[in-house]
């Protein structure tokens, strides 16, 4: 993420807190950011206003998982560098041992990773409890 | 307000958790707006914001 975009990234949080004032403002970065640059741009926006910082969600795409681990694989770690939960997402399309490859492939990066499917509801209340406490 | 951050390459489910998650806050009374930092391949649908008050912003640009 270069600074002009941290910037205009501040910029949009001050004037949502302005104008909408929601309980909460996710933010859905794009693809090539890391989430230490995410900490980075979030912690400077509270020099100008005020806001809370919840958590850091990395999804991890788990029918995807062994080509972009094989192709991503800076892009994969930066993003679950940081990260406060990690999740393997759309679990529902994976069977038991490609789930078992995934966790054992992240296990030396990231222990405990949570397994989520929106579709089947798997993993959401983990999700939740983070966002709605602290 | 508090700020929660989804992170995850093209295809991962980012927009699909953030607007379950918009519907579960909303059923709680609570509201939410997000910031999409994305090249905007899945837009997220004007009538389910406007069902789950929400707001959403496009930030153009990675």
């Amino acid at each position: 993420m270069g600074c002009s975009l941290a910037a205009s990234l501040v910029a949009r949080i001050k004037e949502i807190k302005r104008t909408v004032n929601p309980d909460y403002l996710f933010v859905e970065p794009s693809e090539m950011v890391l989430t230490q640059e995410m900490v980075d741009a979030t912690r400077m926006g509270r020099r100008d206003v005020s806001y809370d910082i919840g958590p850091f969600i990395t999804l991890i795409d788990g029918p995807a998982f062994e080509r972009v681990w094989e192709e991503r694989q800076p892009l994969l770690l930066g993003q679950i560098h940081k990260a406060d939960l990690v999740a393997v997402s759309r679990t529902d399309l994976l069977g038991a041992a490609q789930v078992k490859g995934i966790l054992l492939t992240l296990k030396e990066y990231r222990n405990p990773v949570l397994m989520l499917s929106v579709r089947t509801g798997q993993g959401l209340e983990e999700v939740m409890q983070p966002i709605v406490t602290g | 307000m508090k700020l929660v951050s989804v992170s995850g390459t093209n295809g991962s489910g980012k927009t699909t958790l953030i607007r379950e998650l918009f519907g579960r806050l909303w059923k709680e009374g609570k509201r939410s707006a997000v910031i999409v930092n994305e090249d905007g391949v899945i837009d997220y649908d004007p009538e389910f914001l406007r069902e789950n008050d929400t707001w959403v912003t496009y930030l153009r640009g990675g």
